[in-house]
């Protein structure tokens, strides 16, 4: 339960910390995987290289801030290796990446344990380390040879930055041609002008450094050399550039190795005429930055406010860490953030400030009209004509402010699905199969809250369909399909519900081998299964304890199955439907509702007390006909229309003391959690509401069986009960049925003190 | 409402203890025939009792939930809590919404709540005087100069609350 007004200054802060880092870890999962698409292209980018170390500085400070020392500690090395990487002394690849992937799920699991909600993962986070440390080893003593075949003065080596440098070589390494872009600015907007320069020449190539050329120009201009690498041609950097006061010039490739020559300084095309200086003396007379080169440019490198602090030389790895790899056995990670916060487009919230000034209105005019009448002056009727006008209008602004909370509520389903990239790709990787995952309706809006609990089930089905669906890539190619399998979640909405699909185009499912595993388990008869129809057959794999693969991988099989997904999504109030065909593939298909703020509950009475039961999970509610209860293992079963229904009696489960007078007659309200029945017998059914349900409290969170309560409009509190949870308690054992009976003792008490107040 | 009381009771406080020395402001309130003091900082509301709705299998001490201005509150006896004689609830029976910088507020019964005193720090004694071990939600015992040798047993919420 948020504290509203009285909340701590420190836990505040903690939470932006929290939603904060949680941001940066997404991003970096983000970026890695942006890496990962453009290394399949063959391309290292350098930009994005960037962004992940930008981010894990970032990280490292905030962490630092927050003493989340090992967070910080990560953040470290992990800068420390990026820092490797973006100069070229280490080589992104698969290696490389894999350890900044598993970085950043130890990174949400660390995150995890600074808010108390998991375990320490001290091993792998050692493992982790001991594997980052190794690349600082790595390191190559000397930098490989310069891009002499330039006709750069060699002066520039000695004001670019170690990554400028790297830059330029290796953009010489891979021939892409060179350019001096001589500017002028004005001093008074050399900042947007820039800026504007860079945004203009970026799609054409990379800015490896830009240098003040240090010619006398004039007080309120500077001049600038820009080097930049581009595959374009130099007619197509002018037409982009063109602008008063641009000379674009192709650097010179040097046509022997002889020593670097002066380069022959440029003229500009408009402005005060440099004077004929050699860029040698014009770089040194300019160069305040000689003194300190590197952090200055950096500055420049970067955007303000993201300066990287330039690494302390290897960063001392500490002495000879084992060579063990990271930890082989993971421990179930889950995707769930930490995050509670929600970031709201200020539009959103304008329209919501503006449905508040409407109601504002019609509470003036409210009192203006309670003064009226009691000042006895006006037409009663009139009046009253007037309170049903602003009746409807309160009504009007009600539902608006309603609709517009709700959409506060919404966040695109991109925010599971960017996690999923990342768990797609691990996985894949561990498994040795070659997994594209394609995402269509990323922008899909649905309730916070759902996205948060879809997480981990749409994580399991992905697990399934990669280590249960893909085949091989010998496998697939033998059966004339691409060598990498695709997995594709789509989304999309439809009415008041989201569907999610999960496919596949892996070997799909085999009717006759779950059959033949469901048979062995004894979860059904041949003779039941011969009745069976495909779609039932299918449905088998959400039962508990089902694995068609004969020993548990790493992935998939460790207890975690579907039907745990299954029921994960009836708790959300969805649904799993699963259709397969044999060597196209398996699609699972959730449809659940938008948001889960506002239910439709079926409001019963037991003992003169009040409960909500889901509608959701509500089939039916029918009249108890005592005479078709039957006692079976100490447990009820009612015989509705030829077949058997567990029953449960709410009065006895929660212990709440009968009342007195003679019960003509009962109801059994009839609920379904995906294949389980379970009829909760209560005194009365009073009809359906929409209700907003609000948690109870953390200390409450012991207590099984409800999901929150609601206020009905006479400020009575209504529990919700919460179907899944009661269903899979009462199917599950016999005994709560004892400890409810034993909670009831005090129940009774309590009713009798409550009764005197 | 609820803030009002406050409000006035503190006034009444400040007129009595006219220095502003390093008092610490606390609430006296009965439970069993006790008077106890609970500093005023962890007591976020004073209300009246409304309908309690019971949450069946909840533990003994939580009487049920209650709707704050459309938030939830626990609320739990403290007499039941502190296991001392249980006694029915009257036109006096108040709930304080803790506020002690857990997560969540909590609605404790009191047999009734009285004034605000400020504890100057000599006023206190260390619960210790208790002998023993004394237990862990006892804060001390408070003296107040001003209160005809009056003893209230100086309460700490958060043991109290931390271990629901």
């Amino acid at each position: 339960m948020g504290e509203g007004g009285s909340q701590d200054p420190n836990d505040k802060a903690r939470e932006e910390f929290f939603s904060e880092a949680q941001e940066l870890i997404d991003g970096l999962g983000r970026d890695l995987l942006a890496i990962d698409e453009a290394l399949k292209g063959g391309i290292v980018p350098p930009d994005a290289i960037n962004d992940v170390f930008r981010g894990v500085h970032t990280l490292k400070g905030l962490t630092g801030v927050f003493g989340a020392g090992r967070m910080a500690g990560l953040s470290h090395e992990l800068e420390d290796l990026l820092d490797d990487v973006r100069l070229g002394r280490v080589p992104m690849g698969s290696p490389v990446l894999d350890l900044l992937f598993q970085s950043v799920s130890l990174y949400v699991r660390l995150l995890a344990v600074e808010s108390g909600a998991a375990t320490d993962p001290v091993l792998e986070l050692d493992d982790l380390l001991t594997a980052l440390g190794q690349y600082s080893h790595k390191k190559p003593g000397s930098r490989p040879g310069s891009g002499a075949q330039y006709d750069l003065d060699p002066s520039i080596f000695g004001v670019l930055t170690e990554y400028e440098e790297h830059r330029l070589r290796s953009n010489i390494q891979e021939g892409i041609a060179l350019y001096r872009i001589r500017v002028l600015f004005p001093l008074a907007t050399i900042d947007s002008a820039l800026e504007n320069l860079k945004t203009r020449a970026k799609p054409l190539g990379e800015i490896v450094t830009y240098l003040p050329t240090g010619s006398s120009t004039g007080v309120d201009t500077i001049e600038l050399d820009i080097l930049m690498a581009s595959r374009a041609s130099i007619g197509e950097l002018r037409a982009a550039l063109a602008s008063a006061g641009v000379t674009v010039d192709a650097v010179p490739k040097r046509t022997s190795s002889s020593a670097p020559i002066p380069v022959t300084p440029t003229t500009p095309i408009a402005g005060p005429a440099a004077p004929s200086e050699s860029p040698h003396s014009a770089a040194t007379t300019a160069m305040p930055a000689r003194m300190e080169p590197s952090s200055q440019r950096e500055a420049a490198a970067v955007p303000p406010g993201e300066v990287p602090s330039v690494p302390a030389a290897a960063a001392a790895p500490t002495g000879h860490r084992g060579s063990q790899g990271p930890a082989a056995s993971r421990q179930e990670l889950s995707l769930r953030s930490v995050v509670q916060t929600v970031r709201v487009d200020i539009r959103k919230l304008d329209r919501l400030m503006t449905i508040v000034g409407e109601l504002a209105i019609v509470r003036t005019a409210l009192s203006r009209l309670a003064e009226r009448s009691r000042a006895g002056t006006g037409d009663p009727r009139e009046l009253l004509i007037e309170l049903g006008r602003l009746h409807r209008a309160f009504e009007r602004h009600l539902s608006q402010m309603q609709s517009g909370i709700l959409e506060v509520r919404m966040v695109p389903l991109g925010q599971a699905f960017d996690k999923l990239g990342r768990i797609v790709r691990q996985i894949s990787r561990v498994h040795g199969k070659l997994v594209n995952l394609v995402v269509t309706g990323a922008e899909t809006e649905i309730d916070k809250l759902i996205v948060e609990e879809l997480s981990d089930p749409l994580m399991h089905m992905i697990r399934n369909a990669i280590d249960h669906g893909i085949e091989s890539s010998d496998e697939r190619v033998h059966a004339g399909k691409p060598a990498a399998g695709t997995i594709a979640l789509n989304a999309f909405q439809k009415g008041n519900q989201v569907v999610l699909e999960v496919e596949d185009d892996g070997h799909g499912m085999d009717r006759d081998k779950i059959l033949s595993v469901a048979i062995e388990r004894g979860m059904l008869t041949p003779d039941e299964a011969r009745d069976l129809s495909t779609r039932d057959v299918l449905s088998l794999v959400f039962l508990p304890g089902f694995t068609t693969k004969g020993e548990a991988t790493d992935l998939s099989g460790r207890g975690v199955g579907l039907d745990v997904v299954r029921t994960n999504i009836s708790k959300l109030g969805g649904v799993i439907d699963v259709t397969s065909e044999i060597g196209i593939g398996t699609k699972m298909t959730i449809t659940l509702p938008i948001t889960l703020a506002i239910i439709n509950v079926l409001l019963v009475d037991v003992s003169g007390r009040l409960f909500a039961i889901p509608l959701a999970n509500v089939t039916e509610a029918i009249v108890l006909d005592e005479h078709q209860v039957r006692t079976v293992e100490t447990r009820e079963m009612l015989s509705i229309r030829g077949a058997s229904l567990p029953i449960c009696r709410i009065a006895s489960l929660f212990g709440i003391p009968r009342r007195n007078r003679v019960q003509p007659r009962s109801f059994v309200v009839i609920t379904e959690l995906g294949e389980r029945r379970l009829g909760f017998v209560v005194d009365e059914v009073l009809g359906q509401q929409d209700i907003v349900i609000k948690p109870l409290g953390k200390s409450l969170k012991a207590v099984r069986g409800f999901a929150g309560a609601t206020e009905l409009g006479d400020q009575r509190l209504v529990l919700v009960i919460d179907a899944a949870e009661l269903i899979d308690e009462v199917l599950a054992s016999g005994e709560t049925r004892l400890f409810a009976l034993a909670g009831g003792h005090h129940a009774s008490a309590l009713q009798a003190r409550g009764g005197e107040a | 409402m609820a803030a009002l009381t406050k409000m006035a009771a503190e006034r009444r406080a400040l007129r009595r203890t006219g220095d502003g020395g390093k008092r610490i402001e606390h609430l006296a309130l009965s439970l069993a025939g006790e008077k106890y003091a609970v500093p005023i900082a962890h007591v976020g509301e004073i209300l009246r009792l409304p309908p309690i709705t019971e949450v069946p299998r909840a533990p003994r001490d939580v009487l049920g939930v209650i709707s704050v201005r459309g938030r939830l509150v626990t609320v739990v006896d403290l007499r039941r809590r502190l296991g001392v004689q249980e006694a029915p609830f009257d036109g006096k029976t108040r709930i304080l919404l803790s506020d002690v910088g857990l997560a969540e507020s909590i609605g404790l019964i009191v047999d009734e709540v009285h004034q605000v005193w400020r504890f100057a720090a000599d006023e206190i004694e260390a619960a210790s005087v208790l002998g023993g071990e004394p237990p862990a939600h006892i804060a001390g015992l408070g003296r107040p100069a001003g209160g005809n040798g009056e003893v209230f047993v100086i309460l700490n919420l958060r043991p109290i609350l931390a271990a629901l």
